[in-house]
């Protein structure tokens, strides 16, 4: 999870390490705690480190940490020269170590190598039949070759196992969303909510696939779930003020003559319309005015 | 410099308790001698009682750290995006047909 003023200490450090401030392995650290996907940089700023023989030596232990990122990194940035490098010398230190032997499978993936990587990922898990990251591996390895259900078929046989792996849910859903699958999709975000239900995140986008599914009941659910992101942002999210928005007028657009609850929505929408003209007024006044152009044609057609 | 002066504090409020203690322990000493019914402690007693007791709490909130706030809408806690789900990550996306522009590598 990446909190806001996590988010704007990841953007200052960035910021001084590359304009040449200084502080690259508090950097890295943090890029490694939140788990943000910055290849290019943590490639470029650890082998910075790595190759000045006194700042790695000053990390310590760790220095074996930040070759293991950088030997990722360079895998995402092609850089395959660089990861073999690294993975040598990791080799040469940990001989006996599962996880450099996964770090060099998924070499031999990067590289396109897939029978290769499939049967080193096999043999690890004849060893050890629940290893959560190998199994992880072969669901993105048939993504990866462009193999979508048998992706969704692992990641359903490892989900039967390992049911409480959020990130596996995430990724499922977020897979079911690409094929358009939003039944499913809805689904993985339930499973979501219930294991976290106070990141915003999931709300939100289960109200997201609510709202494309359509139909009067799930138009509703969805402004619920919008409200519930409003409610837990502090109204803060402008994609879940758009979505009180949509799902106002698409409702008033399906229930005509049934206006039943009509003036409660009404009056969450026009709250909505508010905090956003209120949010734009501060941080893009230029563009006020096609926003309050998309207000009005919401309103004209509910 | 804050800690130290919460620190100095709380023991202030520390010693003032325990003169507090002391005196009240005398005061029913006095009133065994002069036969008489403990009621309660005299009042300049309770007033230190009471002084022990704000500058010992102000000195407990202080000195261990700040409040973390525990509304969700707050900046610490306001999830604004997820981690990128790097179990999942994969290798053949457009850093293939766009290598790096750098001349990077291990030396040595």
């Amino acid at each position: 999870m990446v909190s806001k003023t996590e988010e704007t200490q990841l953007n200052r450090l960035e910021n001084q390490v590359d304009n040449g401030g200084g502080g690259a392995w508090e950097y890295l650290c943090l890029v490694r705690k939140l788990k943000v996907r910055r290849s290019e940089k943590v490639l470029k700023h650890g082998l910075s480190i790595l190759n000045d023989i006194k700042k790695r030596s000053s990390l310590g232990p760790d220095e074996w940490t930040l070759y293991e990122q950088v030997a990722i990194a360079a895998m995402d940035c092609q850089c395959l020269d660089v990861a073999k490098d690294c993975i040598r010398l990791l080799r040469k230190s940990f001989p006996e170590s599962k996880r450099v032997g996964r770090l060099e499978a998924m070499l031999l993936e990067a590289k396109g190598a897939w029978a290769e990587a499939e049967k080193a990922y096999s043999s690890f898990l004849e060893e050890n039949p629940l290893d959560q990251v190998i199994h992880k591996r072969r669901v993105a390895m048939a993504k990866a070759q462009g193999n979508i259900s048998g992706a969704i078929e692992w990641l359903n046989k490892y989900l039967e196992i390992f049911m409480a792996d959020h990130d596996a849910w995430r990724e499922l859903a977020e897979i079911y969303v690409s094929l358009q699958m939003y039944k499913q999709a809805a689904f993985c975000y339930e499973e979501l909510i219930l294991s976290q239900p106070t990141v915003p995140l999931h709300h939100l986008a289960y109200a997201d696939v609510l709202y494309t599914l359509g139909g009067l009941e799930n138009l509703q659910t969805a402004k619920k779930y919008y409200a519930s992101v409003i409610d837990l942002t502090g109204g803060k999210n402008i994609r879940a003020l758009f979505g009180i928005n949509l799902c106002t007028s698409a409702i008033g657009q399906l229930a005509k003559g049934r206006n039943k609850e009509d003036k409660e929505s009404s009056e969450l929408q026009s709250l909505a319309a508010t905090a956003l003209e209120k949010d734009y007024k501060q941080r893009a006044p230029d563009k006020l005015s096609l926003l309050t152009t998309a207000l009005k044609s919401l309103k004209v057609s509910s | 410099m804050a800690l130290n002066l919460g620190f100095v504090v709380g023991i202030l409020g520390v010693v003032i308790l325990s003169h507090a203690a002391y005196s009240t322990v005398q005061y029913r000493g006095l009133l065994k001698i002069m036969e008489e019914e403990f009621s309660g402690p005299p009042l300049n007693v309770v007033v230190e009682l009471l002084l022990g007791l704000v500058l010992c709490m102000w000195a407990a909130l202080t000195v261990p750290g700040t409040f973390l706030s525990i509304h969700p809408h707050s900046e610490e806690n306001r999830i604004v995006s997820l981690p990128a789900n790097l179990d999942f990550m994969i290798f053949n996306h457009r850093a293939r047909v766009f290598p790096v522009e750098m001349d990077l590598n291990l030396k040595h």
